[in-house]
């Protein structure tokens, strides 16, 4: 990653939950009416939310632009035909579509090796949780609490946890960002994240 | 060293999607048995719904939404919640090789990652692993009866993370052969005499 788009990333963004002043209920309201009533008109206010935020992750993480838009457009796709699928007990709109968002950018960096290496194609694992009750027992206010959690976290836990989800090399970038030796970043990173998760969790 | 979980910067990396594919296949067969990793997953995939939601929204061609809408209205199949397999249910592998000793090993090939190093190793009862280091990270999930170290004690169901600074040499103590999934990022170093004979064949 170019030193100019770790500095990118690194920045804080503001506004945490919409400029446009969705909120997170205003985006389970939306997926309700998409799910029950295929309302087209709500599923063009969810397309407006997300698509332009999942281009912007995604070239944050350093996917091309034609990338970056295909798995947009699929993502948003997705939304649609599994809308049913959706469990608002579960987790944010934001957290279902970030899944979905992510599971295509593997599956694209994916088929690229194959094409590379001739492989043929093939049902490919992906990343699925299935819960058992007692993890939908502990789901609850997860994303709220964890949304108002970020906001606490120092810059070093911040740039930790952003590279973790930006970077296909986040200890080389972590080293380079907090000019730690690369030898002793594992540890750092460790440490840091024990003291993150709890944060998240709401248990400190 | 981490001792029955991964470390959480894993399952971090784990839930972005960034976590290279030996390693994620590894992760996926262990988060398949755990609740509490699943659990951490979930909040990691929470984080990155909260990254997706203060993206810097990127503006996309009008076109997208358009294309999007034209796709919704081509196919009106329905959603099917999908039945996970076993992660390693697809994953080609080779026959078990004998290498003499009690020893046995398996080689496993990611068509989209094919220089992913993967290996299982079945063990018979009562038998030493040899004195080995690493040169990366090493992750590893018991899938079949148990083993000890200086370290600790690991049974069916547990992962283990070992760094380069790891030098150990594990005894089988179940009664059944113990049988492990190990994805090395760099390259395994053996000492000893089984060491050498096991080296070339692992091809590491």
């Amino acid at each position: 990653m170019p030193i100019a788009l770790v500095r990118r990333v690194m920045t804080s963004d503001s506004s945490p939950h919409g400029r446009l002043g969705v909120t997170s209920d205003d985006l389970k309201a939306l997926m309700a009416a998409v799910a029950n009533q295929r309302d087209k008109a709500a599923y063009g206010r969810l397309f407006q939310h997300f698509a332009p935020r999942i281009v912007g992750f995604m070239e944050r993480a350093g996917v091309g632009r034609t990338d970056a838009e295909e798995i947009a457009q699929d993502t948003l796709v997705s939304v649609w035909r599994k809308a049913e699928l959706y469990d608002p007990r579960q987790a944010a709109v934001s957290t279902w579509v970030f899944t979905i968002a992510r599971n295509l950018r593997i599956d694209m960096a994916r088929r690229a090796t194959r094409r590379r290496n001739g492989a043929a194609a093939m049902g490919e694992p992906e990343i699925e949780l299935v819960d058992s009750a007692e993890d939908e027992a502990i789901a609850g206010e997860r994303d709220a609490r964890v949304r108002d959690a970020m906001k606490t976290l120092s810059r070093e836990q911040a740039t930790v946890l952003r590279l973790s989800f930006y970077s296909e090399k986040p200890h080389a970038e972590i080293a380079r960002e907090l000019g730690i030796p690369l030898g002793t970043v594992k540890s750092r990173v460790r440490l840091a994240m024990a003291k993150i998760r709890p944060l998240l969790e709401n248990e400190s | 060293m981490s001792l029955h979980h991964p470390y959480d910067d894993t399952l971090a990396r784990f839930a972005a999607g960034t976590l290279a594919a030996g390693p994620s296949l590894v992760v996926s067969t262990h988060v398949a048995g755990c609740a509490e990793c699943r659990s951490r997953v979930r909040l990691f995939e929470a984080v990155g719904g909260a990254m997706l939601e203060e993206a810097t929204a990127s503006s996309v061609r009008p076109e997208l939404f358009a294309n999007a809408l034209k796709r919704i209205e081509e196919t009106a199949e329905r959603p099917t919640p999908r039945r996970v397999a076993s992660p390693l249910d697809r994953v080609p592998m080779t026959a078990w090789r004998s290498l003499g000793g009690g020893f046995a090993w398996r080689r496993l090939t990611l068509p989209y990652a094919p220089d992913a190093n993967i290996i299982m190793l079945k063990v018979q009862p009562g038998q030493r692993m040899p004195h080995h280091t690493h040169s990366g990270t090493e992750y590893t999930q018991v899938l079949q009866g148990s083993f000890h170290d200086d370290y600790g004690r690991y049974v069916a169901g547990d992962c283990i993370e070992a760094d380069d600074d790891i030098d150990h040499q594990p005894t089988i103590d179940s009664d059944v052969e113990c049988i492990c999934l190990a994805a090395v990022e760099g390259r395994l170093r053996l000492r000893g005499f089984i060491a050498r004979m096991v080296q070339p064949f692992l091809g590491l």
